[in-house]
């Protein structure tokens, strides 16, 4: 059943009783509603307890595949307020992370960094309670592990490995292009030694200086 | 027990002090009288403040949960566990143990003084609230008379807070309270004349006593001859009493969207917590004076037969206590329901309104007991 709530238009004239009777039913009528919302169920969700659902395209914390990034600062160019900062040691397809932060003391979660990923692997996550302690602790590695894993050391170890051998060969290619017959023990020796030099500076030659 | 209100004569008063009656067997009979009546003091001090502190947390608990389900949400959930019941006892110890702040330039005699006298005025109603056959602190004669004339102490109180605070904001807040309480008090002692002249008596305990019939359901709204009295007296009282303990729609003194807060803004921890305190009792206070003299103060069916004992003491309180709550709810309802009114509109409300029908329903109650008193044979 609907009361007329509707506010009288025209000024009414001015009734003592009728106002006393407006008072009273409009009370009513208040108080009628306030009861009926009383027991109605709570439109609220207890916040940390219950979430409610995010949206499919929000915009919150970034969330980093760290397997696929290479690294390739695209991401940290195309942010408009450089929040992003990545170090990593490249041992030849290798990454050796050291950091990959993200400021979100500056962050205004446009989603810029994300399209130019060539990778792919920068998303904006759903999470969106960025509790801390301290200011600094906004600068955010979004790196789950840093360093390099076993299977990677293993891949690397690997590399080096047969790069040091294929160093050896051609060295001893050389040298047995160069020298002759007479010099065959020493050409081996310093064919040894010439492999062991030439797998340093192969490690060397493989980029240790930092990107960022 | 009396039944019958009108033929029969008001039932005697007891005799002597009935908590001076329980403290001396209580306490061992050698005792000196002096000694009897300070240590009686004393423990009706403690139990006072005890059960003041407890109803006053229930009730804000109450008034928050009452607030959040009106507008749709839940309230305090979380301290204590079951529905945040804790809510208020967390709240009373943050306050205990924040910075007790005097301002600079403050009268701090005053300052000082205001929490105390208002809190102490809103304890000394309670010694008069008939809570029990065997458990009422003093049952004073002018029962109705002297809640009301120191429920106003507690506007003095207002208004040495808001003038000590030296803060333009408390000023106007206790000028607000100080005119509606003086426009208010009218109605409130007129709209308590009704049941008044019905019982014959100010006692609160007399007016109790006289609603046993019935089975305990002869509360004088539902008197056949009374009610239509009764009802609209009734909530003339209860819209004055709201003004008079400064609740909603009636809280200008306090109004926090134009006063900060009122008379107590510049009060801080515990003697913030004794305002916050008394607004409670105040209003227990009201809605236990509203039960006693309308809604049969302890009586209830089966509670009033039982025999006289600790028992039925007890059955008793929590019967009356239950009342009082439900009208402390209704005022916490009416509260979350009604926006503030102007303070123009308040004293016209008082004096254009609330004054002259009680005026009306004063005489209307007069004539009703005078017809009825020469007409005795004509009573159910
Ligand atoms: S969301 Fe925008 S501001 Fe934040 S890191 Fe990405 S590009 Fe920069
Ligand atoms: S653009 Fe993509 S691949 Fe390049 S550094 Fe950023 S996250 Fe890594």
């Amino acid at each position: 059943m609907m009361t007329d709530l509707s506010i009288p238009t025209a000024p009414r004239k001015r009734r003592y009783w009728g106002n006393v009777w407006d008072a009273v039913k409009s009370t009513a009528i208040g108080m009628g509603i306030t009861f009926k919302y009383l027991w109605s169920k709570s439109v609220t969700v207890q916040y940390p307890d219950e979430k409610l659902p995010t949206d499919e395209r929000y915009r919150g914390i970034h969330y980093l595949e760290e397997d696929l990034c290479i690294c390739c600062d695209a991401c940290a160019k195309a942010c408009p307020i450089d929040c992003i900062e990545m170090e990593a040691t490249r041992h030849g397809k290798e990454l050796e992370w050291h950091k990959f932060t993200l400021d979100y003391q500056k962050c205004m979660f446009c989603e810029l960094c994300v399209y130019p990923c060539p990778k792919d692997c920068i998303h904006m996550g759903k999470e969106y309670a960025l509790v801390v302690e301290d200011r600094g602790q906004l600068v955010m590695d979004l790196l789950s592990w840093k360093g390099l894993t076993e299977d990677q050391k293993v891949r690397i170890a690997e590399a080096e490995a047969k790069k040091a051998a294929k160093a050896a060969a051609q060295a001893a290619a050389q040298a047995a292009a160069k020298g002759g017959g007479a010099k065959m023990d020493a050409g081996g020796g310093g064919g040894g030694g010439g492999g062991g030099d030439s797998a340093a500076g192969a490690s060397d030659a493989a980029e240790t200086e930092p990107t960022h | 027990m009396l039944t019958d209100p009108v033929t029969a004569a008001a039932p005697a008063p007891p005799q002597g002090n009935l908590w001076t009656d329980l403290m001396h067997g209580v306490f061992p009979d050698g005792m000196p009288w002096w000694m009897v009546a300070v240590l009686g003091a004393a423990v009706a001090f403690a139990a006072v403040m005890l059960f003041v502190t407890v109803i006053a947390m229930f009730s804000i608990w109450l008034e928050r949960k009452v607030a959040g389900h009106i507008q749709v949400r839940l309230g305090p959930m979380r301290v204590g566990g079951w529905h945040g019941w804790a809510q208020s006892v967390a709240d009373g110890v943050k306050l205990l143990l924040k910075e007790d702040v005097v301002v600079t330039g403050a009268d701090r005699l005053l300052f000082k003084l205001a929490p105390a006298l208002v809190l102490g005025t809103a304890l000394a109603m309670f010694v008069a609230l008939p809570f029990a056959p065997g458990l009422q602190i003093a049952d004073v004669d002018l029962g109705v008379f002297f809640l009301i004339s120191i429920s106003s102490i507690t506007t003095i109180g207002v208004i040495m807070a808001g003038w000590g605070s030296n803060n333009k904001w408390s000023v106007y807040g206790a000028m607000r309270e100080a005119a509606q309480v003086a426009s208010y008090e009218i109605p409130l002692g007129l709209s308590l004349m009704p049941p008044v002249i019905y019982y014959g008596s100010l006692s609160l305990r007399t007016a109790t006593d006289m609603q046993a019939g019935w089975l305990g359901l002869h509360w004088y709204v539902f008197d056949p001859l009374h009610f239509w009295i009764a009802i609209p007296s009734f909530v003339l009282f209860f819209v004055a009493a709201l003004a008079e303990t400064k609740r909603a729609p009636f809280d200008l003194a306090e109004s926090e969207s134009e006063l900060v807060a009122g008379f107590h803004t510049e009060y801080s921890g515990i003697r913030f917590s004794f305002f916050f305190l008394e607004e409670y009792a105040a209003m227990f206070v009201m809605s236990a004076v509203g039960a006693a003299l309308w809604f049969g103060g302890w009586n209830f069916p089966g509670v009033t037969q039982m025999p006289e004992g600790a028992l039925r003491d007890f059955l008793c309180v929590v019967v009356f206590t239950v009342k009082s709550m439900l009208l402390v709810f209704v005022m916490m309802w009416v509260r979350w329901t009604l926006p503030r009114i102007r303070i123009d509109q308040v004293m016209t409300l008082g004096y254009k309104y609330l004054t002259p029908l009680s005026l009306i329903l004063v005489f209307a109650a007069a004539v009703l007991e005078y017809f009825l008193a020469l007409a005795p044979s004509v009573l159910p």
